[in-house]
């Protein structure tokens, strides 16, 4: 079954918080292993996947990404074009340099500049999935997936300074 | 036919279910009594508060609480407090190099303290002794069984230090119903109270644990948003920054001791007073506030960043929920106004409301009618993950993941023939293993020999509610599936622990006889106190004859309870004036029971 079906809704990139929220809740109220001192193992499994599918659905690149691999694509195979690569590439070195001077004021100027890419990128994704086109959704999406990878390290770095 | 036994609090087959705040000064038993959480007494002379100090004597006793305080100042290494801050931890840990009057025993593993009177001792075996102590206490207070316990733990401890505070729950012979977070507990015990929905923040400094969490309470679900802390950091330290102004070049674990318990008191009395005397010398609020900033500046980011994760702005909360002794701290309170832009709540007693609200967990999870009422969603503090080359970690479950939760990964082998793999499993949000804190190692084999990146094995996480981790891994391409058994690295084995409960019943059996003998004392003072009661409310029911025949029994139950140590003989004594006072009982019953039906209050 997929996160979708699990909520009863279609798949889609766009979903109302409010009432996946709430569906959430009533899952939730109806398998929690507290619920159901009877069956706490098969409470606690039923559980575990309401959590992993709300977990997924509620975060938008997750849910994109999500909707993506449902339709057979893998974005781990999927291979940039090389200009995108050394893009990265320039913004990682720069990324570096600022680590190593301990600049912090820089390290969160260059991930503002990704937030901002990721978030264009992301827009294209699910604008290209509404109109059904997976090749371009891949291309855009795998970007992102890039992009959240360089945010996670920023992420760790912060996290290191704190 | 009823007794007066069962006029209130018929005996629940498994005993009450109480809560506990297992804390780093002090500790607290709670039970629900009709349907209000209430703290039990815990310590001698009726004290709510149990302080977090266990004495071990040259003659193998053990004393608990107070009484242990008292040995402080001659046995300061014999003398354990604070040691909730060594759940979980390893011997040469951090923390064990900070101030202190500990003695600690060599070795690798799990921190030991040198004691004197025998072996030394865990903190997890310490802990026992606190939990121990106020399972006793609670037995004394329903005199009847407690067997069941929700016990909390900071939102911040780790995987390791969950499993020893469920461990020193077992030593203590406590069924831990559920690990519940403290700044949970503190919010179930708010949002009941007062029966309001929206976004609250909880701030949780205790004696050496901070904790913030942002829960949201709609429709009875009671959801953790995100939490953060700092497992290691609390107002213990806000006494050594104290007693650092009095302490020479190289002071005795005495001077320390004395030094440490002087500059609490100077702490406490600063949140009234703006001026105090340290050991004879004189330290103003302004001083103190100035000492303890870097401090309280690092709960700050802490706050801001669990905020973030639960992408929320300060402005949007609908309360502010002050928990922890250290929150009395005019500065802490000031700063937490500052960093939320609102004046904190801390109507229920700071110190009591984890407590009360572990007993409503407690009753919520035992008590079948309660079960409707509201459900706690929570989450892991910090992430787990495996190392992968070049030591760097895969996060497999992110921080703020909602329990219980599941994830697997599949993993390739990297040469050819590869028959083992490696598996390190550690938590933390840092990049490289080694700043994370590793929880287990463990080696798959038996994998077939097959071409490098042939090999597939895939590696669940699983949290339960508790937010325990345990680790499974399936080699997929023969779908052989391998059992492993996780072998905590810092905490004590399932072998060891066994030990522990065995040594510990084989010392407890003369405690044993003096706890039933004194549980039947109690079960006699109420059924004295009850039948005084009765005679003077309704002896009108009552013949003279039969009267005089119930105060006969009364007064050589009464004798006997304070004569014999046969508890059997005390309890034989109490069925039999039960049984008597039948009668009695079913007259009082209807006469209730008219009076309720013609509308007059009983």
């Amino acid at each position: 079954m997929s996160h979708f079906e699990l909520f009863g809704l279609a798949p889609s990139v766009d979903l109302d918080m409010a009432s996946l929220e709430a569906k959430y809740r009533e899952l939730s109220l109806a398998n929690h292993p507290d619920r159901n001192p009877a069956d706490r193992v098969g409470a606690a499994s039923r559980t575990a996947n309401i959590n992993e599918a709300f977990k997924v659905l509620k975060h938008p690149v997750r849910r994109a990404f999500y909707l993506l691999g449902l339709k057979g694509v893998d974005l781990e195979k999927v291979s940039m074009p090389m200009e995108f690569l050394e893009g990265i590439l320039e913004q990682r070195e720069a990324l570096e340099a600022a680590m190593a001077e301990k600049n912090f004021v820089k390290v969160r100027g260059l991930a503002a500049q990704i937030e901002r890419d990721s978030a264009v990128a992301l827009s294209a994704g699910q604008a290209s999935l509404r109109a059904g086109d997976v090749a371009a959704a891949t291309s855009a999406l795998a970007k992102v997936r890039y992009f959240g990878r360089f945010l996670e390290e920023v992420e760790a770095i912060e996290e290191d300074a704190a | 036919m009823k007794g007066l036994l069962q006029i209130h609090d018929p005996l629940k087959p498994k005993g009450h279910a109480v809560g506990i705040d297992l804390g780093t000064t002090n500790s607290l038993v709670a039970g629900v009594i009709h349907g209000k959480p209430v703290c039990l007494e815990a310590d001698e002379g009726g004290a709510k508060l149990l302080p977090s100090v266990v004495h071990y004597g040259r003659d193998g006793g053990v004393l608990v609480g107070q009484r242990a305080v008292a040995q402080m100042p001659q046995h300061p290494t014999d003398t354990l407090k604070s040691v909730k801050r060594f759940m979980g931890k390893s011997h040469g840990d951090a923390e064990t190099k900070k101030l202190g009057a500990y003695k600690f025993a060599g070795g690798t593993g799990v921190v030991r303290f040198e004691v004197s009177g025998g072996q030394p001792v865990t903190p997890i075996e310490v802990s026992g002794e606190i939990l121990r102590a106020l399972k006793r206490r609670a037995e004394s207070h329903f005199a009847g069984k407690v067997e069941q316990a929700v016990i909390t733990v900071p939102a911040y401890f780790d995987d390791a230090q969950r499993q020893a505070t469920k461990d020193a729950g077992r030593l203590a012979g406590l069924e831990v119903l559920r690990l519940l977070n403290e700044p949970t507990a503190a919010a179930l015990a708010y949002g009941l109270d007062k029966g309001s929905q929206g976004h609250f923040a909880v701030y949780d400094l205790g004696g050496g644990t901070f904790d913030i969490s942002i829960l949201e309470l709609t429709d009875g679900v009671f959801q953790v948003k995100s939490v953060g802390g700092d497992s290691a950091l609390g107002g213990d330290d806000f006494d050594r920054a104290l007693a650092g102004l009095v302490l020479g070049e190289k002071p005795t674990p005495a001077e320390i001791s004395t030094a440490l318990q002087a500059a609490r008191a100077a702490k406490e009395r600063l949140t009234t007073e703006t001026k105090v005397d340290l050991l004879g010398r004189t330290v103003t609020r302004d001083e103190f506030d100035a000492l303890i900033r870097p401090l309280i500046e690092k709960t700050g980011v802490a706050c801001r960043r669990a905020l973030k994760d639960a992408e929320l702005k300060a402005g949007e909360l609908d309360g502010v929920v002050l928990v922890g002794g250290s929150t009395r701290v005019p500065a802490v309170r000031r700063f937490v106004a500052e960093v939320f832009g609102r004046e904190p709540l801390a109507d229920i007693d700071p110190d009591q409301v984890v407590a009360l609200g572990a007993a409503v967990q407690a009753d919520l999870l035992t008590n079948a009618e309660r079960r409707d009422e509201v459900l706690l969603l929570d989450v892991i503090p910090l992430s787990l993950g495996l190392e992968t080359m070049g030591g760097v970690v895969e996060k497999l479950i992110p921080r703020n993941s909602t329990i219980p939760i599941g994830q697997a990964q599949v993993f390739t082998t990297f040469q050819d023939g590869q028959n083992a793999m490696d598996i390190h499993v550690v938590q933390g949000e840092r990049e490289l293993v080694e700043d994370c804190r590793s929880l287990a190692r463990f080696r798959l084999t038996g994998i077939p020999a097959l071409p490098a990146g042939i090999g597939r094995v895939e590696v669940k996480f699983s949290v339960d509610a508790d937010g325990i981790l345990s680790v499974s891994a399936k080699e997929q391409s023969t779908g052989i599936e391998q059992k492993i058994t996780v072998k905590p690295t810092h905490g004590l084995t399932d072998d060891e622990i066994e030990q522990m409960l065995l040594d510990s019943i084989d010392h407890a059996e003369d405690d044993i006889q003096k706890r039933l003998l004194r549980e039947q004392q109690i079960e006699a003072q109420r059924i004295l106190i009850d039948a005084a009661k009765q005679l003077s409310e309704n002896g009108d029911l009552l013949e003279p004859a039969e009267r005089a025949e119930l105060e006969a029994s009364m007064r050589s139950l009464e004798a006997l309870s304070k004569e014999t140590t046969d508890h059997h003989r005390l309890k034989q004594a109490i069925v039999g004036l039960d049984e008597q006072s039948k009668p009695f009982v079913e007259r009082i019953m209807n006469r209730a029971i008219s009076r309720a039906v013609v509308g007059q209050k009983v």
